[in-house]
Protein backbone atom coordinates (compact mmCIF):
# COMPACT_ATOMS: atom_id res chain seq x y z
CA UNK A 1 0.00 0.00 0.00
CA UNK A 2 2.34 2.53 1.28
CA UNK A 3 4.76 1.35 -2.25
CA UNK A 4 1.78 2.56 -4.22
CA UNK A 5 1.55 5.57 -2.00
CA UNK A 6 5.52 6.33 -2.84
CA UNK A 7 5.23 5.53 -6.30
CA UNK A 8 1.58 8.46 -6.75
CA UNK A 9 4.09 10.90 -4.83
CA UNK A 10 6.87 10.67 -6.67
CA UNK A 11 4.79 10.99 -10.22
CA UNK A 12 2.96 13.91 -9.22
CA UNK A 13 5.90 15.78 -7.93
CA UNK A 14 8.10 15.50 -11.26
CA UNK A 15 4.86 16.35 -12.86
CA UNK A 16 4.62 19.08 -10.93
CA UNK A 17 8.19 19.92 -11.70
CA UNK A 18 8.38 19.70 -15.03
CA UNK A 19 5.25 22.46 -15.31
CA UNK A 20 7.15 25.01 -12.63
CA UNK A 21 10.20 24.35 -14.63
CA UNK A 22 8.09 25.30 -17.86
CA UNK A 23 7.05 28.13 -16.46
CA UNK A 24 10.26 29.25 -15.48
CA UNK A 25 11.72 28.54 -18.51
CA UNK A 26 9.54 30.54 -20.27
CA UNK A 27 9.75 33.50 -18.10
CA UNK A 28 13.66 33.50 -19.01
CA UNK A 29 13.07 33.05 -22.55
CA UNK A 30 10.35 35.61 -23.02
CA UNK A 31 10.06 37.84 -19.82
CA UNK A 32 7.17 39.83 -20.37
CA UNK A 33 5.52 41.27 -16.93
CA UNK A 34 3.25 39.20 -16.46
CA UNK A 35 5.06 35.61 -17.02
CA UNK A 36 7.83 36.69 -14.57
CA UNK A 37 5.47 37.60 -12.00
CA UNK A 38 3.51 34.26 -12.72
CA UNK A 39 7.14 32.39 -12.67
CA UNK A 40 8.31 34.25 -9.59
CA UNK A 41 5.05 33.54 -7.31
CA UNK A 42 3.16 30.34 -9.07
CA UNK A 43 5.97 28.62 -11.28
CA UNK A 44 8.15 28.52 -7.65
CA UNK A 45 5.45 27.69 -5.70
CA UNK A 46 4.78 24.82 -7.67
CA UNK A 47 8.78 23.50 -7.71
CA UNK A 48 8.29 23.92 -4.01
CA UNK A 49 5.65 21.71 -3.30
CA UNK A 50 6.88 19.45 -5.48
CA UNK A 51 9.75 19.40 -3.59
CA UNK A 52 7.97 18.65 -0.46
CA UNK A 53 6.21 15.78 -2.57
CA UNK A 54 9.04 13.93 -3.25
CA UNK A 55 10.50 14.45 0.29
CA UNK A 56 7.48 13.05 2.07
CA UNK A 57 7.52 10.34 -0.52
CA UNK A 58 11.68 9.78 0.93
CA UNK A 59 10.50 9.83 4.49
CA UNK A 60 7.58 7.64 3.81
CA UNK A 61 9.90 5.46 1.86
CA UNK A 62 12.11 5.28 4.90
CA UNK A 63 9.19 4.71 7.31
CA UNK A 64 8.14 1.35 5.88
CA UNK A 65 12.24 0.37 5.73
CA UNK A 66 12.43 1.47 2.06
CA UNK A 67 9.54 -1.04 1.27
CA UNK A 68 9.37 0.37 -1.88
CA UNK A 69 12.65 -0.70 -3.35
CA UNK A 70 11.95 -4.27 -2.11
CA UNK A 71 9.16 -4.42 -3.76
CA UNK A 72 9.91 -3.64 -6.82
CA UNK A 73 12.68 -5.28 -6.97
CA UNK A 74 10.44 -8.37 -6.00
CA UNK A 75 8.18 -7.79 -8.82
CA UNK A 76 10.95 -7.34 -11.02
CA UNK A 77 12.11 -10.74 -9.91
CA UNK A 78 8.25 -12.25 -10.70
CA UNK A 79 8.49 -10.77 -13.98
CA UNK A 80 11.20 -12.65 -14.81
CA UNK A 81 10.66 -15.58 -13.56
CA UNK A 82 7.44 -15.45 -15.25
CA UNK A 83 9.21 -15.51 -18.44
CA UNK A 84 11.55 -17.83 -18.10
CA UNK A 85 9.62 -21.15 -19.66
CA UNK B 1 23.29 32.60 -27.04
CA UNK B 2 26.42 34.94 -26.59
CA UNK B 3 27.03 35.65 -23.24
CA UNK B 4 28.40 39.53 -22.56
CA UNK B 5 27.15 40.08 -19.20
CA UNK B 6 25.90 38.49 -15.84
CA UNK B 7 22.25 38.79 -16.57
CA UNK B 8 22.82 36.34 -19.91
CA UNK B 9 25.56 34.18 -17.97
CA UNK B 10 22.49 33.58 -14.88
CA UNK B 11 20.00 32.86 -17.66
CA UNK B 12 22.37 30.04 -19.62
CA UNK B 13 22.76 29.16 -16.54
CA UNK B 14 19.19 28.80 -15.95
CA UNK B 15 18.38 27.12 -18.76
CA UNK B 16 21.13 24.55 -19.19
CA UNK B 17 19.71 23.46 -15.21
CA UNK B 18 16.42 23.48 -16.70
CA UNK B 19 17.26 21.04 -19.55
CA UNK B 20 19.60 18.60 -16.94
CA UNK B 21 16.52 18.26 -14.54
CA UNK B 22 14.13 17.88 -17.42
CA UNK B 23 16.48 15.25 -18.64
CA UNK B 24 16.55 13.68 -14.91
CA UNK B 25 12.86 13.86 -14.72
CA UNK B 26 11.74 12.48 -18.67
CA UNK B 27 14.47 9.47 -17.53
CA UNK B 28 12.41 8.71 -14.44
CA UNK B 29 8.79 8.63 -16.36
CA UNK B 30 9.53 6.87 -19.26
CA UNK B 31 11.95 4.06 -17.44
CA UNK B 32 10.17 4.36 -14.09
CA UNK B 33 12.80 2.44 -12.50
CA UNK B 34 12.58 1.20 -8.77
CA UNK B 35 13.25 3.43 -6.30
CA UNK B 36 16.78 2.52 -5.16
CA UNK B 37 18.92 4.84 -3.54
CA UNK B 38 20.73 5.77 -6.93
CA UNK B 39 17.36 6.86 -8.26
CA UNK B 40 16.46 8.74 -5.18
CA UNK B 41 19.34 10.47 -5.47
CA UNK B 42 19.23 11.38 -8.79
CA UNK B 43 15.28 12.25 -8.77
CA UNK B 44 16.77 14.59 -5.46
CA UNK B 45 19.02 16.27 -8.21
CA UNK B 46 15.91 16.69 -10.40
CA UNK B 47 13.86 17.86 -8.68
CA UNK B 48 15.64 19.92 -5.81
CA UNK B 49 19.20 20.98 -6.75
CA UNK B 50 18.63 21.91 -10.44
CA UNK B 51 15.18 23.59 -9.60
CA UNK B 52 16.39 25.44 -7.15
CA UNK B 53 19.14 26.60 -9.41
CA UNK B 54 16.88 27.38 -12.12
CA UNK B 55 14.70 29.59 -9.69
CA UNK B 56 17.70 31.35 -7.83
CA UNK B 57 19.44 32.27 -11.37
CA UNK B 58 16.21 32.54 -12.86
CA UNK B 59 14.92 35.48 -10.02
CA UNK B 60 18.34 37.22 -10.26
CA UNK B 61 18.42 36.96 -14.56
CA UNK B 62 14.32 38.39 -14.22
CA UNK B 63 14.93 41.05 -11.86
CA UNK B 64 17.90 42.65 -13.71
CA UNK B 65 16.07 42.45 -16.42
CA UNK B 66 13.20 44.22 -14.68
CA UNK B 67 15.48 47.55 -14.35
CA UNK B 68 16.26 47.78 -18.22
CA UNK B 69 14.33 50.32 -20.48
CA UNK B 70 13.05 47.30 -22.84
CA UNK B 71 11.62 45.37 -20.07
CA UNK B 72 9.45 48.63 -18.94
CA UNK B 73 8.60 49.36 -23.05
CA UNK B 74 7.29 46.05 -23.18
CA UNK B 75 3.29 47.12 -21.97
CA UNK B 76 2.41 49.00 -25.42
CA UNK B 77 1.14 51.98 -23.01
CA UNK B 78 4.59 53.29 -22.67
CA UNK B 79 5.55 52.96 -26.55
CA UNK B 80 5.85 56.94 -26.40
CA UNK B 81 7.74 56.67 -23.79
CA UNK B 82 10.17 54.44 -25.21
CA UNK B 83 10.09 55.79 -28.27
CA UNK B 84 11.07 59.27 -27.09
CA UNK B 85 14.32 58.05 -24.82
CA UNK B 86 15.65 55.91 -27.76
CA UNK B 87 15.54 59.02 -30.03
CA UNK B 88 18.80 60.16 -30.27
CA UNK B 89 17.02 63.76 -31.59
CA UNK B 90 14.91 64.33 -29.07
CA UNK B 91 15.87 67.10 -26.56
CA UNK B 92 13.75 65.65 -23.48
CA UNK B 93 15.38 65.14 -20.46
CA UNK B 94 14.55 60.93 -20.83
CA UNK B 95 16.42 60.87 -23.93
CA UNK B 96 19.11 63.14 -23.01
CA UNK B 97 19.88 60.47 -19.84
CA UNK B 98 18.82 57.61 -21.76
CA UNK B 99 21.97 57.97 -24.09
CA UNK B 100 25.02 56.84 -21.99
CA UNK B 101 25.85 53.17 -21.99
CA UNK B 102 26.06 53.26 -18.05
CA UNK B 103 22.87 54.74 -17.39
CA UNK B 104 20.57 55.09 -20.00
CA UNK B 105 20.41 51.41 -20.57
CA UNK B 106 18.18 51.16 -17.46
CA UNK B 107 17.16 54.84 -17.56
CA UNK B 108 13.40 54.73 -17.01
CA UNK B 109 14.33 52.61 -13.69
CA UNK B 110 17.19 54.97 -12.49
CA UNK B 111 15.05 57.93 -12.33
CA UNK B 112 11.90 56.62 -11.39
CA UNK B 113 12.87 53.55 -8.63
CA UNK B 114 12.82 55.10 -5.24
CA UNK B 115 15.87 55.19 -3.72
CA UNK B 116 15.92 55.11 -0.10
CA UNK B 117 17.51 51.55 2.21
CA UNK B 118 14.37 49.55 1.02
CA UNK B 119 13.87 51.66 -2.60
CA UNK B 120 13.98 48.26 -4.47
CA UNK B 121 11.00 46.30 -2.74
CA UNK B 122 9.40 49.52 -2.50
CA UNK B 123 9.56 50.17 -6.04
CA UNK B 124 9.02 46.37 -7.24
CA UNK B 125 5.64 46.52 -5.26
CA UNK B 126 4.82 49.74 -7.19
CA UNK B 127 5.31 47.77 -10.22
CA UNK B 128 3.06 45.36 -9.32
CA UNK B 129 0.72 48.28 -8.93
CA UNK B 130 1.12 49.55 -12.58
CA UNK B 131 0.96 45.63 -13.86
CA UNK B 132 -2.69 46.04 -11.68
CA UNK B 133 -3.17 49.00 -13.63
CA UNK B 134 -2.33 47.74 -16.71
CA UNK B 135 -4.22 44.90 -17.05
CA UNK B 136 -7.58 46.12 -15.39
CA UNK B 137 -7.19 50.10 -17.52
CA UNK B 138 -4.96 49.46 -20.12
CA UNK B 139 -4.92 46.38 -21.52
CA UNK B 140 -7.47 46.66 -23.88
CA UNK B 141 -6.31 50.09 -25.30
CA UNK B 142 -5.45 51.30 -28.58
CA UNK B 143 -1.72 52.40 -29.78
CA UNK B 144 0.32 53.89 -27.33
CA UNK B 145 -2.17 53.64 -25.01
CA UNK B 146 -4.93 55.49 -26.60
CA UNK B 147 -8.46 55.61 -25.10
CA UNK B 148 -6.99 54.59 -21.69
CA UNK B 149 -7.05 57.06 -18.94
CA UNK B 150 -4.08 59.84 -18.56
CA UNK B 151 -0.97 58.47 -17.07
CA UNK B 152 0.05 59.80 -13.64
CA UNK B 153 3.65 59.99 -12.10
CA UNK B 154 2.44 57.74 -9.23
CA UNK B 155 4.27 59.75 -6.73
CA UNK B 156 2.19 62.86 -7.54
CA UNK B 157 -0.67 60.65 -7.55
CA UNK B 158 0.39 59.48 -4.31
CA UNK B 159 1.14 63.10 -3.08
CA UNK B 160 -2.73 64.39 -4.39
CA UNK B 161 -4.12 61.19 -2.65
CA UNK B 162 -2.18 62.18 0.39
CA UNK B 163 -0.40 58.89 0.70
CA UNK B 164 2.88 60.69 1.01
CA UNK B 165 3.58 64.29 2.46
CA UNK B 166 5.63 67.29 -0.10
CA UNK B 167 8.51 66.85 1.91
CA UNK B 168 8.76 63.26 1.01
CA UNK B 169 7.53 64.00 -2.70
CA UNK B 170 9.92 66.47 -2.70
CA UNK B 171 12.66 64.41 -0.96
CA UNK B 172 12.09 61.74 -3.53
CA UNK B 173 12.05 63.95 -7.03
CA UNK B 174 15.27 65.76 -5.97
CA UNK B 175 16.69 62.40 -4.46
CA UNK B 176 16.56 60.92 -8.04
CA UNK B 177 18.39 63.75 -9.73
CA UNK B 178 20.92 64.19 -6.89
CA UNK B 179 21.78 60.80 -7.15
CA UNK B 180 24.09 61.63 -9.89
CA UNK B 181 24.04 65.96 -9.81
CA UNK B 182 25.23 66.10 -6.03
CA UNK B 183 24.24 69.96 -6.18
CA UNK B 184 28.27 70.80 -4.93
CA UNK B 185 30.18 70.66 -7.96
CA UNK B 186 31.19 74.44 -8.68
CA UNK B 187 29.56 74.49 -12.18
CA UNK B 188 26.16 73.67 -10.99
CA UNK B 189 26.82 75.83 -7.51
CA UNK B 190 27.37 79.20 -10.41
CA UNK B 191 24.41 78.22 -12.27
CA UNK B 192 22.10 77.45 -9.43
CA UNK B 193 23.53 79.69 -6.73
CA UNK B 194 20.18 81.68 -6.27
CA UNK B 195 18.31 79.01 -5.23
CA UNK B 196 20.95 75.50 -4.18
CA UNK B 197 20.46 75.79 -0.64
CA UNK B 198 16.39 75.26 -1.57
CA UNK B 199 17.44 72.87 -3.95
CA UNK B 200 19.31 70.88 -1.27
CA UNK B 201 16.82 71.29 1.73
CA UNK B 202 14.33 70.18 -1.11
CA UNK B 203 12.32 72.91 -0.82
CA UNK B 204 12.99 73.75 -4.78
CA UNK B 205 12.49 71.02 -6.98
CA UNK B 206 14.56 70.05 -9.79
CA UNK B 207 11.60 69.76 -12.72
CA UNK B 208 9.86 73.02 -11.41
CA UNK B 209 12.56 74.18 -14.23
CA UNK B 210 13.67 71.18 -15.83
CA UNK B 211 10.39 70.08 -16.61
CA UNK B 212 10.80 68.70 -20.53
CA UNK B 213 10.92 65.75 -18.91
CA UNK B 214 8.83 63.41 -21.57
CA UNK B 215 7.37 66.00 -23.41
CA UNK B 216 7.55 65.00 -26.81
CA UNK B 217 5.58 61.65 -25.30
CA UNK B 218 3.12 63.44 -23.58
CA UNK B 219 2.52 65.42 -27.20
CA UNK B 220 1.58 61.83 -28.55
CA UNK B 221 -1.38 61.35 -26.21
CA UNK B 222 -4.11 64.07 -26.07
CA UNK B 223 -5.48 63.18 -22.82
CA UNK B 224 -2.44 63.12 -21.01
CA UNK B 225 -1.13 66.54 -22.00
CA UNK B 226 -4.30 67.67 -21.12
CA UNK B 227 -4.22 66.29 -17.28
CA UNK B 228 -0.69 68.11 -17.34
CA UNK B 229 0.73 64.98 -15.80
CA UNK B 230 4.26 64.33 -16.13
Amino acid sequence: MKHLQVKKLVLLSAIATLVALAMMVVAIVAPRPLLLVLAMSVGQGVGLLSLALYLLAIVLDLQAGGASYEAALESNREAVDDERP
Amino acid sequence: MPIHNTEQLLKAVALVSAVLAAIIILWYLVRRPPLGRLTKSLLLVGLGVFPAVVSLTGNIAGFEYTLSRPFCGSCHVMDPYLRDAQDPKSKSLASIHSHNHRFGENSCYNCHADYQMFGAITTKMNGMRHLFEYVTKYANTGPDGEGGPPIVLYKRHDLEAKRIDEAQFNGQMNGMCMQCHSSRAAIWVEKHEAFAEDVRAMKQLCIDCHNEIHPLALSRRTTAKQEGSK
